[in-house]
């Protein structure tokens, strides 16, 4: 079994200095940001541009380039609303470490995402929603069910959709925990891979309670049969028990400096 | 409609190491597939034979193939002269055996005069193997390292107990080969890899000797431990395990009850040199396929053979 995929989220518009520094094309922000990502471990780095709607391919193709002529061709989840920038961003993007990633189609309005990656040759992230979190998981499988067809009537392989089941917050949702479990698994049984925004589960929870629960949440995701995760990789606790579930799952061989490499 | 069959080349490939210089220099590994499966991918370079020669020369060899095989020889570097010559081999292993300072305790300064000599004598690439006496080894492979310079010679083998000398002096400071021994311990085969690293040493100078065993003698410890490391460094794409994997071959076999027992104390056995031929080909056939891309050996006949398999399976 393949190694759990790790793709960090810290290179996100969201945040008040990677904005700015989208906006003012300044590359040492994303560059520090995306280096402490790949220091701590991360494979894939998200790249979230958010609505980006002047001027996303320019933008995209700015930052797809700063960070593989800077990183080693590192692969890149490529995260926007505008299909255009996404595009433009694939254009000028070296698969040679790995495709790259449409974050993300969903079973409703965006499920042209999924024709985008098929058109691209790139994997998709494919959230088991239509408008809204699904109700339960016969909702999940039937919109999983559907953009597999639709991803596999446009030539894809089924490995390159990562289906995500969307982690629900804890704080509120505590009920659905089990359930939304039990989806990765039906995945892993279909041998389909899986993904998701890991930290979404803790929402809401003290700092320091945050790498606690991420942990024992990502722990119990890799023994359903989860192979990748969205997360914050500068969390060595996360890290370090990514690490050691994938040597109880025999996806790495143990050798004593395990957490070092 | 046609049966299409899939190919099962890897996205991770084994590192390809130089050993040697000038024209004879070889280069091992380099592969994306499995041992010898050229049906799904090409192997670029193909396993290598080393000739094992001990510093004692022809002492206590009794075959008489292989004695043949060295008549008029006088000294260990006519022998390695004349090891050049022998069909299949593309190294010499140059083996100190003597210097165990529980045997005959050679000095390192007449280890090292020994090994300049045969490597001025010699043009193909030299591994220098030790006594297996941790501290010896480390003073040994210091010295040799730093006499042979510029040769790319690959020492066997740094260990948990002396890799840090080991790796300093003939990986960093003389820019050899270190060869990364871990006895058939999966684990530390890999944690030696890692610390090597952590130490500086490029992996594009590492060799691994997992430990060798002759056929019905443990040997399927050494299988699962070839087969253990090929799915990592291929299928897994680990990169603390994709180090070309060396093993010593003669060094097991001809000390086995079936090549050491005379004719006259198994007289149901027949000839003694064929058995110790036949140990000597089995097992070096099978770590080959198992993953080894240099075996080490001594008899003409079972070099000769290995090679012969070798070529017929590429």
């Amino acid at each position: 079994m393949a190694k759990f995929i790790t793709i960090g989220e810290r290179i996100h518009c969201i945040s008040p200095v990677i904005r700015k520094a989208m906006a003012e094309r300044d590359p040492e922000p994303i560059l520090k940001r995306a280096k402490e990502q790949l220091d701590a471990g991360a494979t894939y780095l998200d790249v979230n541009i958010g609505p980006a709607e002047n001027d996303g391919e320019d933008l995209m193709k700015w930052a797809v380039k700063l960070l593989q002529e800077n990183f080693d061709n590192v692969p890149l989840a490529l995260d926007t609303a505008n299909m255009k920038a996404i595009e433009a961003g694939i254009s000028v993007y070296n698969r040679s470490k790995g495709k790259p990633i449409v974050n993300s189609a969903d079973a409703g309005d965006r499920i042209g995402y999924i024709d985008l990656a098929a058109a691209n040759d790139a994997i998709v992230i494919a959230l088991c929603s239509a408008n809204g979190i699904a109700a339960d998981n016969d909702e999940r499988m039937m919109h999983c069910q559907n953009m597999l067809e639709h991803g596999m009537m446009l030539g894809m392989e089924s490995d390159d959709l990562w289906f995500d089941p969307l982690f629900l917050v804890i704080k509120g949702m505590q009920d659905k925990q089990m359930e939304f479990l039990e989806a990765i698994k039906m995945f892993s049984d279909m041998g389909l891979n899986s993904t998701g925004g890991l930290s979404n589960n803790s929402n809401g929870m003290p700092k320091h309670i945050r790498p606690i629960m991420d942990s024992a949440m990502v722990a119990m995701c890799m023994m359903q049969g989860l192979t990748s995760a969205i997360v914050n990789p500068c969390d060595l606790r996360l890290m370090e028990t990514i690490k050691s579930c994938d040597i109880i799952k025999n996806n790495n061989l143990y050798a004593d400096s395990y957490l070092e490499i | 409609m046609a049966f299409t069959p899939k190919k099962q080349a890897f996205n991770a490939k084994i590192n390809a190491v130089t050993l040697g210089t000038g024209e004879k220099s070889i280069v091992i590994g380099g592969e994306n597939v499995l041992p010898f499966y050229t049906f799904d991918a090409e192997m670029p370079n193909k396993p290598a034979i080393a000739v094992e020669i001990r510093d004692t020369g022809l002492e206590g060899e009794t075959a008489p193939g292989l004695l043949a095989f060295y008549e008029g020889c006088t000294s260990v570097v006519d022998m390695a002269k004349k090891a050049e010559t022998m069909e299949g081999a593309s190294a010499i292993c140059l083996h100190f055996e003597s210097a165990d300072p529980n045997g005959a305790n050679k000095p390192v300064e007449e280890c090292v005069e020994l090994a300049k000599a045969v490597a001025d004598a010699v043009s193909m690439p030299i591994i220098v193997m030790g006594c297996k006496n941790v501290e010896k080894d480390a003073q040994l492979f210091n010295a040799v390292s730093d006499a042979l310079q510029g040769k790319n010679i690959l020492v066997l083998s740094s260990r948990e107990e002396n890799y840090k000398t080991v790796g300093a002096s003939a990986g960093l400071a003389y820019n050899q080969k270190v060869g990364a021994e871990s006895a058939v311990d999966i684990n530390l085969a890999k944690q030696l890899n890692v610390l090597l690293s952590q130490l500086g040493v490029p992996a594009a100078s590492v060799c691994m000797n997992l430990g060798s065993s002759a056929a019905g003698y443990g040997y399927e410890y050494l299988s699962s431990t070839l087969d253990r490391v090929k799915a990592a460094a291929l299928a897994q794409n680990d990169a603390m395990l994709q180090m070309p994997i060396v093993t010593p071959i003669s060094t097991e076999t001809w000390t086995t009850k079936e090549a050491m027992l005379s004719e006259a104390e198994a007289p149901d056995w027949g000839s003694q040199e064929e058995r110790g031929i036949e140990m000597e080909i089995t097992t070096a056939s099978a770590c080959l396929v198992g993953g080894s891309n240099v075996v080490i050996m001594k008899h003409p006949a079972s070099i000769a053979t290995i090679a012969k398999f070798i070529d017929s399976l590429m």
